[in-house]
């Protein structure tokens, strides 16, 4: 349900996608990363049908994390086309990251 | 991963202690973090004329007196510093470094001892300010970095960073030998205001100033914002109603923490409503 995305298919995962689409960027060596991902996992799985939810490993794909100025991990962004609508940085609550997604439907 | 437990009370202070007491006789399974001296402050204090049924204590006195009322009922210290807390939805991570405890709900009552952050400091956060040197570092490859450290573990942080990163500069708050790699820099002026518009661009000291790209902030004790991600703070303290509950369902705090006055009483009474609050929490969760 969450998209693996990189470098490469970037900007045609979320340039073209309908629906607004929620990026997690992370990195297997950050602990908050690791507390986070099962929170947008359960996100994906309430509002999957209407959001696209998307990560990116940093490690992985430095051209997109340094395109989108990431100076922390983890950082989630909620995009619309190729239109950065927020910018969330450090964990979040669950109720929060909805809320945040909810008032960019 | 142990078991969950239904309160994890984080300070030892008379809120955290008040708020234990309360849990324990409404049969929750608890969790107390704090330490053996219970509170610096209450050790602290040479006279107390205030709390209801003790006059003219020694702040000594009384930290016994309390030390006495829980062991008589059971309940033990875990003598550890949570690093953080994230509320994960139905349930709570506190992590102690690599340790994790899980609880269903959380007491905040840590007190007010935290340093106040630097003048740009959160409005830079995540942009060149970070609180996690060790998940940010690969971030700032070959770029220059300054470490603010408030003590000896910021130290192993910096020399990572440093293998890491470009530049590393190094700037101790506290005295004492630094155990730093050879291509760390120390700066021995204090740090006043963080620069930059949407970027960090450079740390002002009290004397000159630094030009650089990050800057970790490594304190020994946490804003209770760095402690649980997500927690509203309203004028330097946790935002509460009158059942003490913050703005994060299942998440209580009481004592310093949510405000003035700075008092005892203030802060047992506040933690004897957020035990109740917490436990009115787990029974309606279970239904
Ligand atoms: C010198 C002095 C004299 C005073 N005299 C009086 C007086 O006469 N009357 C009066 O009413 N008040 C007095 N006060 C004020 C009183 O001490 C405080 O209001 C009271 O201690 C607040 O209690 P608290 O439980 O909120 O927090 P604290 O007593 O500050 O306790 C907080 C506890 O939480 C722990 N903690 C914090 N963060 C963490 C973490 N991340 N993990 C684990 N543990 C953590 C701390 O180590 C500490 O043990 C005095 C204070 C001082 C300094």
């Amino acid at each position: 349900m969450i998209k693996e995305v990189n470098d490469k298919n970037f900007d045609e995962e979320i340039g073209n996608s309908d629906n607004i689409v929620v990026v997690d960027f992370w990195a297997p060596w950050c602990g908050p990363c690791r507390m986070l991902s099962p929170v947008i996992e359960e996100l994906a799985k309430e509002m999957g049908t209407e959001v696209k939810f998307a990560k990116v490993n940093v490690d992985e794909s430095p051209m997109i994390s340094s395109k989108y100025r990431i100076a922390s991990i983890p950082t989630v962004m909620v995009f619309s086309k190729d239109t950065v609508k927020e910018t969330m940085v450090g964990f979040r609550p669950k109720a929060d990251i909805k809320k945040i997604i909810q008032r960019n439907l | 991963m142990g078991e969950r437990y239904d309160i994890a009370i984080i300070g030892t202070g008379p809120a955290g202690l008040e708020a234990a007491i309360n849990s324990k006789i409404r049969n929750k399974n608890i969790i107390l973090f704090g330490s053996k001296e219970l509170s610096r402050k209450l050790v602290k204090a040479p006279k107390v004329n205030n709390f209801l049924g003790f006059y003219n204590l020694t702040g000594k006195e009384l930290k016994n007196h309390f030390a006495a009322h829980i062991e008589a009922m059971g309940i033990g210290i875990v003598n550890e510093r949570i690093n953080n807390v994230y509320a994960m939805g139905d349930y709570f991570a506190l992590m102690v470094n690599e340790k994790i405890y899980e609880a269903k709900s959380i007491i905040l009552a840590t007190g007010i001892e935290y340093t106040k952050p630097l003048k740009g400091e959160e409005k830079l956060l995540g942009k060149g300010v970070g609180y996690c040197a060790t998940c940010d570092a690969p971030l700032y490859k070959g770029k220059t970095v300054v470490v603010v450290g408030y003590n000896n573990e910021a130290e192993e942080e910096t020399n990572f960073v440093s293998e890491l990163c470009g530049k590393t500069y190094y700037i101790p708050m506290y005295k004492g030998d630094y155990k730093l790699n050879s291509n760390v820099e120390i700066i021995s002026h204090k740090p006043i205001e963080i620069v930059g518009e949407d970027r960090v661009t450079k740390l002002i000291l009290d004397h000159g100033e630094i030009i650089t790209d990050g800057i970790f902030m490594l304190r020994d004790s946490l804003s209770p914002s760095q402690l649980v991600p997500g927690l509203n703070i309203e004028q330097d303290h946790i935002k509460v109603d009158r059942n003490m509950q913050s703005n994060i369902e299942g998440c209580f705090a009481a004592g310093d923490c949510t405000g003035k006055p700075y008092q005892y009483m203030k802060a047992a009474g506040e933690g004897l409503v957020a035990a109740l609050s917490a436990v009115s929490y787990l029974d309606l969760t279970k239904k």
